[in-house]
């Protein structure tokens, strides 16, 4: 447990360093819940009934920088429509809160919202098939202002392969890297969660630019293959990219691993997708909680990965991404977005230094986002734009 | 300064922007300097106009017709389409609006992911040509454009089919610089005219600035859009269809409607619409005059749209050859600066004062389409 004066500490800490925070599913749970009506749920106030995430807990939290996930499911016949909903929604949430929320696009744009003293907004999208095989579609993505593309969600993309499918085309394929290379060339991040180790390993030899994990955590620590393999954690450093930690119970904890395998089972037997979180999904979860108790993670779940995470990829390659209201469960003291100070109370006591958290919450992340824009102004010198088509290059 | 506070009317009503004529100062009012010389030929004549002002073309098809060429260089000059910069130039056209319809077949399922496409290949085409092109949003961005000596590309019309049925689309599209949507060819806005939702992605358009483009739409639509839009309408791509039977031209009691709601009717110049000859297309313009006025009518070279033009229109150089010959009828200089370049102008500058006045009193909609049309 926590000494108070630590989480003190840490917030003291966090008023200089905010958090940058690598994924949050607002705008996906604003789409399910009331179908965008922002005044139904309206984030200035406590929203503690239905949301991990509102302005008064992102401040409590230390929240600086949020990157706001565009995710829309990759089982949609067309996603690229529901993407562009997404990112209306995340604009209009920064027209909705401009004393709060300030739109951020650049390394520089974070910062002066830290000067501001508000909370840096960018987005991410989290899959390629949000980007349906086009590189025409990915510049217009990013032209709306999304900073980093999930290369897949759950599922494979003709493409790319996805942690949490079969293996397709072996990591990335010929026009995966295409895809790679313009992200590089307009300076999207490329974020390697969700998808295959074959896949972060071909990215990796691809990409000229830092790469990021928006929220996935150490494979050694617990094996899931949402998680990061030690091997490719290794080579951070010379990639300059970062892993950002991820707080979902079923990813970090192996009981929770093995006890979430016994509830996807339990949901499909009631008919549901195992990440349905309507209502009626949630009550037949709820019933076998009932009769399963939930294994829980806790503060020092996290820590113990991010300790790990530390030793393989060194304290320049680490960050945060929590993935609030983008899972149903949350540890134990990060149970919303108020949770961040905890953690790094955690940290303070297990002998991280101030710098060093520095370094985890906000440096990292806003040097990552910086570099990548540097290497884009260099490749822009000798490069426009990709006319590539899938079909041009993996036949 | 001044004139900048004088255009911007900051306690105009959006609903008073209706009436433009009345609220807006007329550039033509202040006794008009003729830029031409009375005793010159009407070709150096119509050259000199246009070197004043210049024709802001509604329609090409530009972007579809390179989206499948490997390489191109409109700088230079590219033989392969109808429009490059050395022709714009000869033309003498100031902006140009580029069309993201889609051919047929593709406006269905895919249309959004479609029209971002294209979006992004006329960014993409722009940026390779700076020193010709210039992408622009409003109507100070086009008139910014002119007085750097570049030609100002604006985005649209794009086909309804690319809003997926969704106002949040709509916004994105809007965000991406998008300025005009043509409604036809969806649930929405169909032959029996707008439906509420149809109505609502109008109104929305208003608040953003996306100005309504009726060529091609139904009747029912036409007129429902003239009823409620709080900015002036445009059809890209429409003439007299008393000269003319074509079914985007429009009939005479809707010009003269169109002409009341201050619109604009932006007459082609192709074969199909307006006939195989210069005459043919100014006899087209004089009778939108009449029944419009002139404050209401526009042109629109509608090249690389796949369609054959009239004779000595064949590419984006020969307008002065349409402006000789309007010339040598009784169209006047003040009445032609209208045409070419101004009535353009109004429009847009309408469509965003109405915009940025609507946007302070008016949420973005959240309505989506089965909760107003079932």
């Amino acid at each position: 447990m926590t000494a108070v004066n630590s989480v003190g500490a840490a917030r003291e800490l966090l008023r200089e360093f905010p958090v940058v925070d690598g994924h949050n599913d607002l705008p996906w749970a604003l789409r399910e819940q009331v179908r965008y009506d922002l005044d139904a749920r309206d984030i200035a106030t406590a929203q503690n009934a239905h949301l991990h995430t509102d302005i008064p807990r992102l401040r409590a939290g230390g929240v600086g920088a949020q990157y706001w996930s565009v995710y829309v499911r990759s089982d949609l016949p067309d996603p690229v429509p529901a993407t562009l909903e997404q990112i209306d929604c995340v604009r209009q949430l920064l027209a909705r809160y401009p004393r709060d929320l300030r739109p951020a696009l650049t390394a520089a744009d974070m910062e002066a919202a830290r000067g501001e003293g508000r909370i840096a907004s960018l987005m991410g999208a989290e899959g390629g098939h949000s980007i349906a095989n086009s590189l025409g579609t990915l510049r217009a993505l990013y032209a709306l202002g999304v900073r980093y593309l999930t290369l897949t969600h759950n599922d494979n993309v003709a493409w790319a392969d996805s942690a949490t499918d079969k293996p397709g085309v072996g990591g990335l394929s010929a026009f995966g890297r295409e895809v790679v290379r313009e992200m590089n060339r307009l300076g999207m991040l490329v974020d390697l969660s969700h998808v295959a180790a074959t896949t972060m390993r071909d990215a990796l030899d691809t990409s000229a630019a830092p790469v990021i994990f928006s929220h996935s955590s150490a494979r050694a620590i617990c094996d899931h293959p949402r998680n990061i393999p030690d091997d490719v954690l290794e080579r951070l450093p010379v990639n300059g990219g970062m892993a950002m930690v991820t707080f979902v119970p079923k990813f970090v904890l192996q009981a929770a691993v093995d006890w979430t395998a016994a509830a996807d089972e339990n949901m499909r037997a009631h008919g549901f997708h195992h990440l349905d979180t309507t209502p009626e999904a949630m009550k037949a979860h709820r019933a076998f909680e009932e009769r399963e108790p939930r294994p829980v993670a806790t503060v020092s779940t996290v820590a113990d990965h991010l300790d790990h995470m530390r030793e393989v990829a060194g304290i320049d390659h680490l960050g945060i991404g929590g993935d609030y209201d983008g899972t149903a469960f949350t540890p134990d003291g990060l149970d919303d977005v108020s949770g961040y100070p905890h953690l790094v109370a955690e940290l303070l006591d297990r002998g991280w230094s101030r710098p060093d958290l520095a370094k985890l919450t906000w440096q990292n992340a806003v040097r990552v986002l910086g570099a990548a824009e540097d290497v884009a102004r260099d490749l822009q010198t000798t490069r426009g734009p990709s006319n590539a088509t899938i079909e041009s290059l993996d036949g | 300064m001044a004139d900048l506070q004088h255009e911007l009317h900051p306690f105009t009503e959006a609903g008073e922007l209706d009436d433009l004529a009345e609220s807006l100062p007329d550039p033509f009012e202040e006794p008009y300097t003729p830029v031409t010389d009375p005793d010159g030929t009407p070709l150096e004549r119509a050259h000199a106009l246009l070197a004043a002002h210049p024709v802001a073309d509604g329609y090409s098809g530009l972007p579809w017709a390179l989206r499948h060429r490997p390489w191109y260089d409109l700088e230079l000059g590219e033989s392969a389409v109808d429009t490059d910069v050395p022709r714009l130039r000869e033309g003498r056209v100031g902006a140009l609006l580029w069309s993201l319809h889609l051919p047929e077949g593709l406006d269905g399922d895919r249309a959004v992911g479609a029209t971002l496409e294209q979006l992004d290949l006329v960014k993409t085409v722009v940026r390779r040509h700076p020193e010709g092109l210039r992408l622009a949003c409003t109507a100070g961005e086009t008139t910014d454009a002119r007085n750097c000596g570049r030609i100002a590309v604006l985005l649209g019309p794009a086909g309804a089919a690319a809003l997926g049925d969704s106002l949040g689309i709509l916004r994105s599209l809007s965000a991406l610089g998008l300025r005009v949507l043509t409604l036809s060819g969806v649930s929405w806005a169909g032959e029996a005219g707008l439906t509420r939702f149809g109505e609502e992605i109008l109104r929305e358009m208003n608040r953003l600035g996306v100005v309504a483009d009726l060529s091609g739409a139904s009747e029912e639509t036409i007129r429902r859009a003239l009823a409620l839009s709080r900015t002036p309408v445009v059809c890209t791509r429409s003439a007299a269809r008393a000269l003319r039977p074509h079914p985007a031209n429009l009939p005479d009691d809707l010009l003269a409607e169109l002409g009341a709601a201050k619109g604009l009717c932006m007459v082609p110049l192709t074969a199909e619409q307006t006939g195989t000859t210069v005459r043919d297309v100014a006899d087209h313009l004089d009778r939108v005059r009449t029944l419009a006025g002139p404050q209401c009518v526009g042109l629109s070279g509608t090249f690389d749209a796949g369609t054959a033009h009239p004779q000595e229109l064949g590419d984006a150089s020969c307008y002065p050859n349409l402006i000789a010959e309007l010339l040598q009828r009784d169209w006047s200089e003040p009445d032609l600066a209208l045409l070419t370049w101004g009535n353009v102008q109004r429009v847009l500058r309408g469509a965003d004062f109405t915009a940025r006045a609507a946007q302070l009193r008016r949420e973005p909609s959240t309505a989506r389409i089965t909760d107003l049309d079932g």
